[in-house]
């Protein structure tokens, strides 16, 4: 009697395991195939532009590396173009002198610094090496931008209207 | 219908007793409680709602054409850059609240609010004049999402900056 | 209906529909019960159920305009390849040269969003009426699902076209997941399956919005129709009106 009882507990406990390996060996697989692939080029070191031509009061962007190129008190700083709030590409906007997003409206100076909006960072940046004169970004190893609310560190206050017409 | 006491025969509630015949002969008073047959009575009004409803679609589709805009280009971001309308009411928090709260808690939080309310409100009753705090809470929900919809729908232009929508159209569908 | 009659009642006829002749409730109640289509309605409802003012018919109208969808996006499929190189050429493609193509768009796209305005107030109305209360709280439950599961449709289908409405609303939307604590970024990852919208989300938004969530929503939908008809006659009845 008593065995019987053993051996049907044992059966039902071997299927439930059985089904359950199953279930598991399903769902591995499936995060496993689901996990994103590499993207060429990007995400390694990309050679861009000479570094003369990196401006001093401006920004230029160099698609390759999604980012833009800059000269702060000499030297080359280079500002992912994704916006750390929400991923759209944020535009340098000449008349200001200022990033600013068209998606939810977040502002940036020109390194990157967080000024205002709802984003809750700065822009990321990546390190730059230069190389026979030539500006190299590595995108691989982004690092994020400042909390917003972190003092800004260059003195370059917004210089004129901003390109948003009807902005707050 | 009316505010005063039921008039209650053998038991069931009537409008009123009206003595005489009607004119149009002996009419028959359909009891709302009555079960009747699903075919016709319901088929036959399921079938005439989904008539009206194909006919409005497809007279729709004939006179308005389904957006297309440019090729999607990762070197450029349209501005203003519109979620579709469903979603024009989280966007408008997106511009106002830390990302986690508008893009994560606030919607998680409404599914579970919403798949937790037969289970929180135990009042069996039906009519909303027995439910003041559950049709109030709902009514107020209801209310908010419907403005935020609106306003990041229709209110909102270059860099999500404030528009009339009488002046300038930015609405995306 | 003579003819109607008459091919019923031939040997062929009766081997289709089993039922005997529709003389008499009983007869109609054993017809309705050997019908697969008519088996998801209860055979017997209240008669004030069955009226406009009960549920406004945004039920039905949910599964009629999800079977308009249905059939627009199989025309549709027959001309659409999801790819970056090709998906935008292929929506130009369609409605300039294909027979009834900027049609059938159409239909498609404001099904879409019509379905979502009309589930949303399938809801309200299901709320006021208060017809989530005992014994109908689960199929409450699996009306949400099918909410948000409209929603999923709608914005997967979105991307399709590959214009800078869909690309730009899609990033948006995948970064919002990056902000869930701790599997932010995995669960970002599996989405649009690389580091930047591209080949791979086109492919994968493809893969769910015609296959994968259609059949969730199928299964649900039939689920939700079977509740609703198991608990047609569990009315409280004489509630307060
Ligand atoms: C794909 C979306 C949906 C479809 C196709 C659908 C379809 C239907 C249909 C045909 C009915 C029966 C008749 C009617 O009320 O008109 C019904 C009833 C019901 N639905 Fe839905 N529905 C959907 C979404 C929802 C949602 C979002 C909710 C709520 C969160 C919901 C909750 C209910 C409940 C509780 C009933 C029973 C109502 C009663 O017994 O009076 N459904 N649904
Ligand atoms: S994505 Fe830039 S402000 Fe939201």
């Amino acid at each position: 009697m008593s065995e019987e009882i053993e051996r049907r507990e044992f059966l039902k406990k071997g299927w439930m395991a059985g089904a359950g390996l199953i279930g598991v060996a399903g769902i591995w697989t499936t995060w496993d195939v689901l996990q994103p692939g590499e993207s060429a080029g990007f995400g390694g070191e990309v050679r861009t532009i000479p570094e003369e031509a990196v401006p001093q009061d401006g920004v230029v962007a160099v698609p390759a590396a999604r980012a833009y190129l800059t000269s702060i008190d000499g030297e080359v700083v280079a500002v992912s173009e994704t916006c750390p709030h929400l991923g759209c590409r944020v535009p340098w906007c000449e008349s200001s002198g200022q990033f600013e997003c068209p998606c939810h409206g977040s502002i940036f100076n020109r390194k990157g610094e967080a000024r205002e909006g709802p984003t809750p960072r700065g822009m990321s940046r990546y390190p730059v090496q230069i190389i026979d004169g030539l500006v190299i970004v590595n995108t691989g190893e982004p690092e994020e931008g400042e909390p917003m609310g972190t003092a800004e560190t260059i003195d370059e206050p917004k210089r004129g209207p901003s390109c948003a017409e009807g902005s707050h | 219908m009316s505010d005063r006491e039921p008039v209650v025969v053998d038991g069931k509630r009537v409008l009123g007793v009206v003595p005489g015949t009607p004119p149009g002969g002996e009419r028959k008073v359909l009891d709302e409680q009555e079960p009747v047959m699903v075919w016709p009575h319901l088929l036959v009004r399921h079938g005439v709602a989904a008539l009206v409803v194909l006919v409005v679609v497809l007279l729709l589709a004939l006179f308005f054409n389904a957006p297309l805009r440019e090729i999607a280009n990762p070197m450029d971001t349209p501005n203003p850059e519109k979620a579709p309308w469903y979603f024009a009411a989280l966007q408008e928090l997106l511009a106002h609240f830390h990302p986690m709260v508008a893009g994560v808690l606030v919607p998680t939080g409404i599914i579970i609010g919403l798949v937790a309310l037969p289970y929180i409100d135990r009042n069996p009753r039906l009519s909303p004049r027995f439910r003041k705090v559950a049709v109030a809470t709902f009514t107020v929900f209801m209310v908010v999402w419907i403005v935020l919809t609106l306003i990041g729908f229709m209110f909102r232009g270059p860099n999500w900056g404030w528009v009339w929508p009488w002046q300038d159209w930015y609405g995306e569908l | 209906m003579k003819v109607m009659e008459r091919v019923r009642e031939s040997t062929v006829g009766r081997s289709i529909w089993r039922a005997p002749d529709r003389a008499t409730e009983r007869d109609r109640a054993a017809g309705h019960w050997a019908n697969f289509f008519l088996h998801i309605y209860p055979v017997k409802m209240r008669r004030k159920e069955m009226t406009f003012r009960y549920t406004w018919f945004l039920g039905v109208a949910s599964v009629v305009l999800f079977g308009s969808l249905v059939v627009s996006g199989i025309y549709l499929m027959f001309f659409y390849v999801p790819s970056p190189a090709s998906a935008y050429g292929n929506i130009q493609n369609i409605q300039t040269q294909v027979a009834f193509g900027q049609y059938m768009r159409n239909v498609h796209r404001w099904s879409a969003h019509l379905m979502v305005l009309v589930v949303a107030a399938h809801m309200a109305r299901v709320f006021y009426r208060g017809s989530y209360k005992s014994p109908k709280e689960f199929n409450w439950v699996i009306g949400v699902i099918l909410l948000v599961l409209t929603l999923l449709l709608s914005f997967t289908g979105y991307l399709l076209p590959w214009d800078q409405l869909a690309y730009w609303a899609v990033t948006v939307g995948a970064s919002m997941a990056g902000f869930v604590p701790l599997l932010g970024e995995t669960i970002k990852g599996i989405l649009i399956g690389g580091d930047t919208v591209g080949s791979a989300t086109l492919l994968r938004f493809y893969v769910l919005h015609v296959a994968v969530l259609p059949t969730a929503v199928v299964i649900l939908i039939t689920i939700h129709l079977w509740r609703w008809r198991k608990d047609a006659m569990l009315d409280t009845g004489a509630d307060d009106e």
